[in-house]
């Protein structure tokens, strides 16, 4: 456990907020990081997300509450995230990349640090805005997320000691492999619901004969 | 133990003793309205059905695939019962015959229509009527032709142009506007004189890019065999009494069914919160039944006080909307029973009433307002005078029948918001779903709470302030001597 949850592991995870480079650096190639904090970083930010999309004031909330639904918002963050990580360590793994995977689910994790840390309190401001003030909100949540961007090119740049060119490439890649996973995932859906027809007709075909 | 159980069973009991919603399952239809994000809400009825009135109970034949109607400002009925090339008046009780016109004296002879399918009626007197099948528009004043247009000739319609018309309507002033078949440049103008005035209320077409993006590619011949992009026909006319005309058209897109058009044509309708003028918004795409699809309006009428309904003849509804373009209520549907149509066709008010003629059935069909509906129509009618104190007495009470509506809540809480008192208005508001006007409620009631507390909150940071000062030198000055003690990490 306190391997996990050090105070030094603590420090760099907030650490890449002030000094992405260097404390990715080290979660790299001094081991500071830590999947499971990674892990609580997104489960907090869609924790947030779902309270955000419910209590966020009535004047700038266009959501209807009824469509919310907080399992779903999780499964498709963890999901997200999970496929991100799986194409990023797919096409890396063929790039020279240096990251293990524990280090790329690392930064994706801790790269939802500035939006998860920003949705609280935009969800309270929020709450205490009219109209007319609803641009701070915007800007508040705008620049959380450009800092989420920053940080996960700066911590895949980082871990798989890449330039920033190779980054972009990388990432470009990891998306298409990202929808080939989709793709593929949903053939094998499709394959394993038609096995399951197949097996079901014969069942009720004996059903009826006997 | 004993009372608990005496409780419960009471409980149960009423639980399960069925209750009747307001008379609403009554009437052979929904009554519904769409909410701010477009879920249907059954509302209570707001019209019943009143009677089925037809040719044989009027002792003067069945009607025929009647096709136009129009009550002119002394509640007189005029009906245009096409098939039977006949204009029908009923006086405003609608059981009484004030005349049937069969024949009338053009310059000394005698004419008849042949499938009249629209007709007006002007202040004084004067029958418009569209007398489709032979080509023209006749004015006639009691059994005289005063007036008629015919093959109107201009640079703008062509040499081989053959004007049909269906639906015909006058202003104040005169002008006559013309619906004619096939004709995709809008609504035929006339001026007093029967001269062709021009193109009135044009619907623009829209292509979107990816329709674009096709045309482009695709080749003469393929282009040649695509749908045409050309503008929808209007379908009913109907002309309140400032001048502008209410003009319905068949939307693809169930977005705007119903145009408002100033003198210079241009449409000047009011979309309302859901920025939806167009019937249902659920549409039930996936059925392939004839129910499927958007609403097909096939006609419009003025209900006066900014008020319009529309008919839909795609599932046989009456959608009512304000002068702002919001809903306020919908009833009638298809069907065998009284009070339910099997093809619609037209539409028109006469006082508390909603007449509909059906050509399937050859009936004239009412509909007769409940205290709901009356209730939202005078609602609706003072706040279009202006009248927002009486408005609100209007509005409670429609919550009392329907407090889901958030149209009343929306407008008591404007009404709380102009007496200033800004927490209650939230309240409403939110219900009435209004954000702008929350906003602004919600800015002056936390700005009056800044105000009366703005003293002890400035004390708490200025206290806090000074306090964080003081601690912190404190403390400072207590490390400091500790390191002093320690052996002096620095020199103080």
């Amino acid at each position: 456990m306190r391997k996990y949850f050090s105070r030094e592991r603590l420090g760099y995870m907030f650490g890449i907020l002030s000094n992405p480079i260097d404390s990715f650096y080290e979660i790299r190639y001094r081991d500071k990081g830590s999947v499971p904090l990674a892990v609580i970083c997104v489960f907090v930010l869609s924790a947030l997300f779902t309270i955000n999309r419910v209590f966020a004031g009535f004047v700038i909330n266009e959501v209807n509450p009824r469509t919310v639904d907080g399992i779903t918002e999780m499964g498709s963050f963890f999901m997200l995230l999970g496929l991100f990580c799986i194409g990023n360590w797919a096409v890396t793994c063929l790039m020279e990349g240096e990251g293990r995977m524990r280090d790329i689910v690392t930064v994706a994790g801790y790269a939802m640090l500035p939006v998860a840390l920003a949705l609280a309190p935009a969800t309270i401001l929020s709450n205490v805005i009219s109209i007319e003030e609803a641009a701070f909100y915007n800007i508040i949540l705008g620049v959380s997320i450009a800092w989420t961007a920053i940080l996960m090119l700066l911590g895949v740049m980082t871990v798989h000691n890449y330039t920033l060119l190779k980054t972009l490439i990388t990432l470009v890649l990891t998306f298409t492999t990202m929808l080939i996973l989709i793709f593929i995932g949903l053939l094998i859906m499709d394959l394993l619901n038609q096995i399951y027809g197949f097996f079901y007709s014969i069942y009720t075909e004996l059903i009826f004969r006997f | 133990m004993r009372k608990i159980s005496i409780i419960l069973l009471i409980v149960i009991v009423i639980t399960m003793v069925p209750f009747d919603a307001i008379a609403a399952d009554t009437v052979p239809y929904d009554t519904y309205i769409y909410d701010h994000w477009e879920y249907i809400v059954f509302t209570p009825a707001p019209y019943v059905p009143g009677e089925t009135i037809s040719g044989i109970a009027l002792e003067i034949g069945a009607f025929s695939d009647p096709q136009g109607i129009f009550v002119d400002h002394d509640d007189v009925v005029y009906i245009a019962d096409t098939g039977n090339n006949r204009i029908v008046i009923l006086e405003p009780d609608l059981h009484t015959i004030r005349d049937v016109i069969t024949t009338f004296n053009n310059d000394g002879k005698t004419d008849s229509f042949n499938r009249p399918r629209g007709l007006a009626v002007t202040t004084d007197g004067i029958i418009y009527v569209a007398d489709t099948e032979n080509r023209r528009v006749v004015a006639l004043d009691g059994k005289d032709v005063v007036r008629t247009i015919e093959n109107p000739q201009s640079e703008m319609l062509g040499d081989d142009f053959d004007f049909v018309p269906l639906k015909v309507t006058v202003d104040y002033a005169g002008r006559v506007f013309v619906i004619a078949r096939y004709m995709f440049q809008g609504i035929m103008t006339f001026d007093t004189s029967g001269e062709f005035i021009g193109f009135y209320g044009t619907i623009d077409v829209t292509i979107s890019l990816w329709q674009r993006f096709w045309r482009a590619l695709s080749t003469q011949e393929q282009r040649a065999r695509q749908q045409l992009f050309i503008p929808t026909e209007f379908t009913g006319l109907d002309v309140d009494p400032m001048g502008f005309v209410y003009a319905s058209n068949i939307d693809a897109a169930g977005e705007q069914a119903v145009r408002r058009l100033n003198p210079k044509g241009e449409d000047v309708l009011r979309k309302g919160v859901n920025e939806n003028v167009g019937g249902d918004l659920l549409t039930w795409p996936q059925s392939p039944s004839a129910f499927s699809g958007p609403s097909n309006i096939i006609d419009v009428t003025y209900r006066g006080n900014g008020m319009y309904s529309l008919l839909d003849s795609r599932r046989g509804r009456v959608f009512t909307y304000d002068y702002e373009g919001n809903l306020l209520y919908i009833f009638g549907g298809m069907g065998q029973q009284a009070g339910t149509f099997r093809q619609p066709t037209a539409i028109a008010a006469q006082k508390d009433r909603v007449l509909a003629l059906d050509a399937i059935r050859n009936e004239l069909i009412t509909f007769e307002q409940t205290l709901y509906g009356e209730l939202i129509n005078k609602a609706v009618s003072l706040r279009y005078d202006g009248d927002e104190a009486k408005a609100v007495e209007t509005w409670r009470e429609v919550l009392v029948l329907n407090e889901n509506f958030e149209l009343a809540n929306a407008g008591i809480g404007k009404a709380y918001l102009t007496a200033g008192e800004n927490w209650t208005a939230m309240q409403y508001l939110q219900m009435g779903m209004d954000r702008q006007h929350y906003s602004i409620a919600f800015r002056r009631w936390r700005n009056d709470i800044l105000k009366e507390n703005i003293g002890w909150i400035l004390t708490v940071i200025v206290g806090g302030i000074f306090g964080y000062v003081i601690i912190r030198t404190v403390v400072r000055k207590r490390k400091g001597y500790e390191a002093a003690d320690e052996g002096g990490a620095f020199d103080a």
